[in-house]
């Protein structure tokens, strides 16, 4: 264990020379001088990218400093809400937060977080050689402010992805029944229709041969934002329903009355298809948040599923986790016809980018120190470990790395899939009230899986506790 | 007789405890609860808004619903607790083999904490894989589904809490059943008074001040329950298990709504305050209240 | 026919050992399994025994930090709260205050309130009041020790009134006769006769202490982090590690049981109680 940190660590620092330089190679001691001796203190969520900087990066970062880095790992909700609290109350007892891309515009919208560009050009003999912004993949723009300043630095991001079981679909058995039933070939779905197809087969397919197999995953949560989120990120949009289907340009509507589309017919359309999967799903599926997806994926259970990429990768390499090492599909989500193009022409996007990145609020009390750190972690020499450990890219020269390299062919290309078809996914949209709208609509939308609202009721109210929230919030006039 | 003063001393160090760490917040809280305020607003300050937010409660059907769903949980699982630990704690009162080993055993999930509670019963009845549904449905072709039936939640969510707390309420009535003089039930026995009899006109009204503790303790804490639940079920299905204090969680939490959050605390805590005044004076006090010195 | 209820006795106990049994056994079982076998049809025995989720706690030192200060905590918060709450209910019993069955009432009040809206005001007093110099009480085990009290006295005074109002007068009425001061009285009457409440009261704010969580995680950061916010940190959003997280909870059980079973012998000693009466 301690043996593999070690090389680990060494692996950081040998790269980090490399990396910089001969000329440079004592930048870090020179730029943190004076600072020595420092503490800074930040919060993240304890994810294996979150944790692989608290055990790898940060100690090295110490050792080239002698700036101490206290980090705290914790649970989701409470990361979010003591960071809040901390910036709302400009306590500064955090030096670094973690910001998820959806919360990003709740931070600026309040001036919670300093100007990464600003502070560098203010301050030139903290800028590392090698920091440059305009080497990270595209998820950075996420972090920008209306000048094209960075908020922060990327530090994970993966797209939610099309999971399939390649060894199900190859099997001439399921290929020949297949035909036979539906008359066209078993292949990996490209609309909603064939991917509904394929659920009902393989979920029969699972009955009559007596063994624990379902069409699809759902991530279905009754009482866990989770399910929403799958709905809202990932299925709305393959349908064009984007950006929840609430319209910033017309008066913040959400009703189709008032011009917005979260009940219109397409919206309806695909919460009716989603919750039409859930027969084929196992039943822990109405149990299921993010992580549970996975994992039922990951054991086997599902023939199909929308995964977030984090866990592609252990589902396919990783055998103490994994029933499906080597058994597993990468595709784009299936889709309604037009949707693809709308994305490649940038009018709307395929499925959730999701990821978070390291800002700096203004209450910190060690911005310099802070801002040393989040330039460390950002180093092109230590990402290719970084993405080996916890399966996230926010460099653009990671992809090129021998360790990834491999890593994407054991994945059925999962990183090539990301560096080619990103562009055609989205974050959460850009709205500073993104909690408070998903609480508010989220009671009807557990009722719409539950059953005791249909889905054309559900959006409905939703769209309507929307707007009514929206107007509490001053955002609707 | 004795100086009050000196009876003061001695409630100092907890009257001084309550205030700093208990009044002060509360004050903090009852301001706020007049107030607009939430972070992510088009307005992030704080603006004066008299009473809205108390407006606004009385028409909150998520919240009225989610009071009553606490209200029943409550019931249910003190009632279960009380009876269930007491006839625990009266057959701890006798002898037998073993007895240390066994009033360990059940005094054990005591010391888990809820998040773990939740988390193991979460993963003793996921549909599909905890083995509570696999075998019901197996052995039994029965439909055990948390997460879809709410009556099934709920009343998962009533076991949970009475597996985890019965043993707080045994062991404060077998406390109470140790230090009780031992002469009224001799006198019983002389009189010739049945079993009944002894329990209903002896044990009783000696237990009735530990029972009553054990009651206000459970009611107030299973009003309050927030980390079990939500590990649970996390509220569902759809407001099943949403019980108030998961309620005002999301409020403030998530949602960020402090002015209103604040709100909603108060009118439960005064809720709870007048419930268990109204037990406390029917039941116990009426003695004392009647001619305050 | 005395042996019949003998062996009648032992079943029930097994039996309802068994039920009390059975959560805290599957928690063993998911602690003792690899992730991917907890995804399959549950079984009841264990197969192997996947150990890495017991030694990546044992060997974490953010763990073994938890750990020692939910016990400091803990331990601390119920000795302040029982030797507290004693003095209160001496005072409540034997001297007549003004409004003390007011104060009484109001006592308990402090522990029904919802926390969640009081954990900004306790924020805020935590970063921004309670500040000397450098230090604040934000992240300290004193803070999360006085913290609990709030919910903790209200029930140990609720427990222990009852405890000392069944204390005869006559006792420490004689006592005083013969020359011994208040303190005498409270540390050589009150505490003896009031040992098995003392214990009950001590085990049990010892576990509200142990479990509590919210507060917590909302009031520690790094240097007070106590284990069941620890246990929280196992639920992320690329999996939940219930293999580990059991297993910490398991041993979270350990402590629990050594301190159980060094106060439970106090709550015999009341059983001699009656007697002292007469």
């Amino acid at each position: 264990m301690s043996g593999l940190k070690r090389m680990l660590l060494g692996a950081a620092v040998a790269g980090l020379l490399v990396g910089a330089g001969p000329a440079r190679a004592d930048f870090w001691s020179d730029a943190a001088k004076g600072l020595e001796g420092t503490t800074i203190h930040g919060v993240s969520e304890s994810t294996p990218p979150s944790n692989y900087v608290k055990d790898v990066l940060a100690p090295a970062f110490t050792k080239a400093t002698g700036i101490k880095v206290e980090f705290e790992a914790t649970s989701w909700d409470q990361m979010y809400d003591k960071a809040i609290k901390d910036m709302e109350a400009n306590t500064g007892i955090y030096d670094f937060v973690y910001i998820e891309q959806d919360i990003v515009y709740s931070y600026l919208s309040r001036d919670f977080l300093v100007d990464i560009t600003k502070s560098l050009a203010e301050k030139p003999n903290l800028k590392a050689p090698d920091f440059d912004p305009a080497m990270f993949t595209t998820f950075v723009n996420y972090f920008k402010g209306d000048k094209g300043d960075i908020f922060g630095v990327p530090m994970e991001a993966f797209i939610k992805v099309y999971l399939y079981r390649k060894d199900l679909f190859e099997d001439p058995a399921a290929k020949e029944a297949f035909k036979a039933k539906y008359g066209y070939d078993l292949a990996v779905a490209k609309t909603h229709q064939q991917y509904k197809d394929i659920a009902d087969f393989f979920t029969a397919w699972g009955k009559e041969k007596g063994i624990e197999l379902w069409g699809s995953t759902v991530q279905a949560h009754t009482g866990h934002p989770a399910s929403w989120y799958e709905f809202f990120e990932s299925i709305a949009p393959t349908f064009g329903v984007y950006n929840w289907g609430i319209d910033a340009s017309k008066n913040y509507a959400a009703t189709v009355e008032h011009g917005g589309s979260m009940n219109s017919p397409e919206s309806k359309k695909a919460l009716e298809y989603w919750l039409s999967l859930l027969p084929d799903a196992p039943p822990e599926s109405t149990a299921s948040t993010w992580d549970e997806v996975a994992a039922t994926f990951a054991a086997g259970r599902t023939a199909q599923g929308l995964v977030y990429g984090e866990n592609a990768a252990w589902i396919a390499t990783n055998d103490t986790k994994s029933k499906v090492v080597g058994k597993v599909g990468v595709a784009l989500p299936p889709l309604e016809p037009g949707v693809l193009e709308a994305a490649e022409s940038g009018k709307g996007y395929i499925g959730y980018y999701d990821g978070g990145a390291f800002g700096i609020p203004h209450s910190s009390k060690n911005k310099d120190a802070a801002l040393l750190f989040l330039e460390y972690i950002a180093q092109p020499s230590v990402q290719a470990d970084w993405a080996v450990a916890g399966s996230r890219i926010t460099h653009q020269a990671t992809y090129d790395d021998p360790k990834v390299v491999a890593q994407d062919a054991k994945t059925d290309g999962y990183y090539t899939l990301m560096k080619n078809d990103g562009r055609l996914f989205a974050g959460a949209p850009p709205y500073p009230f993104h909690a408070q709208v998903r609480e508010a609509t989220a009671p009807f939308f557990y009722q719409a899986i539950t059953g005791e609202l249909s889905a054309s009721d559900a959006l409905d109210q939703m769209a309507a506790a929307a707007e009514k929230e929206l107007t509490k919030l001053g955002y609707r006039k | 007789m004795r100086p009050q003063s000196v009876g003061w001393l001695f409630m100092a160090p907890t009257l001084v405890i309550l205030f700093v760490f208990g009044v002060l917040p509360f004050v903090y809280v009852l301001v706020i609860s007049f107030f607009d305020w939430n972070s992510f607003a088009a307005d992030p300050t704080m603006r004066f808004s008299g009473v809205q937010n108390y407006r606004d409660l009385v028409f909150d059907t998520g919240y009225l619903m989610s009071l009553w769903n606490t209200l029943k949980f409550g019931v249910f699982a003190v009632a279960s607790e009380i009876v269930l630990g007491y006839f625990l704690a009266q057959l701890f009162m006798r002898n037998f083999p073993l007895k240390s080993f066994f009033r360990t055993i059940h005094t054990l999930p005591l010391m888990i904490a809820p998040v773990a509670v939740g988390a193991t019963w979460r993963l003793m009845t996921v549909p599909g894989l905890g083995p509570i549904p696999y075998y019901l449905d197996k052995w039994f072709g029965y439909d055990y589904l948390i997460s879809r039936y709410a009556g099934q939640a709920f009343f998962t969510t009533v076991v949970m809490d009475v597996w985890h707390w019965t043993p707080l309420v045994t062991l404060t009535l077998l406390a109470a059943l140790s230090s009780m003089p031992k002469e009224p039930f001799e006198q019983a026995q002389i009189d010739g008074a049945n079993k009944l009899q002894t329990f209903w006109y002896v044990t009783l009204p000696l237990l009735k001040p530990a029972i009553l503790a054990a009651v206000f303790i459970r009611l107030m804490d299973a009003m309050r329950t927030v980390d079990e639940v939500w590990m649970l079920t996390g509220g569902g299905p759809a407001a099943a298990t949403r019980y108030v204090g998961l309620y005002i969680w999301r409020v403030v939490f998530p949602k960020t709504d402090y002015g209103y959050g604040s709100a909603m605390s108060l009118i439960t805590l005064y809720l709870t305050i007048v419930m268990c005044w109204l037990l406390y004076a029917g039941l116990v006090a009426r003695r004392d209240l009647r001619k305050p010195e | 026919m005395k042996r019949d209820r003998k062996g009648l006795s032992l079943l029930f106990w097994l039996f309802s050992s068994l039920i009390t049994l059975f959560p805290i056994y599957w928690m063993f079982v998911v602690s003792a399994k690899s992730r991917v076998e907890l995804f399959g049809a549950p079984t009841f025995l264990i197969k192997s025994f996947f150990s890495e989720n017991y030694w990546a706690t044992l060997t974490n030192t953010s763990f073994q930090g938890y750990m020692f200060n939910s016990i400091v905590i803990a331990t601390s918060n119920a000795l302040l709260v029982t030797t507290l709450s004693l003095f209160a209910t001496y005072a409540l019993s034997r001297y007549k205050l003004s409004g003390k069955e007011n104060i009484f009432f109001w006592t308990i009040t402090n522990r029904m309130a919802p926390p969640a809206a009081f954990l900004l005001p306790l924020f805020l007093l935590y970063t921004q009041v309670f500040v000397v110099g450098d230090w604040k009480m934000f992240d300290t085990r004193i803070g999360l020790i006085l913290l609990y009290c709030v919910f903790n006295l209200p029930f140990a005074i609720w427990t222990m009134r009852g405890v000392v109002d069944a204390i005869p007068q006559e006792l420490d009425e004689a006592a005083f006769v013969d020359g011994a001061s208040t303190w005498q009285v409270i540390l050589h009457v009150i505490l003896p006769l009031a040992r098995p409440g003392l214990a009950v009261t001590g085990i049990l704010t010892w576990v509200f202490a142990w479990n509590e969580y919210l507060f917590a995680a909302t009031l520690t950061s790094v240097h007070a982090r106590t284990i069941t916010t620890g246990l929280a940190e196992f639920v992320t959003v690329t999996g939940t590690n219930w293999g580990q997280m059991a297993a910490t909870a398991m041993l979270t059980l350990i402590p629990a049981i050594i301190f159980l079973s060094l106060v439970q012998k106090h709550i015999v000693a009341g059983l001699t109680f009656g007697a002292v009466k007469g």
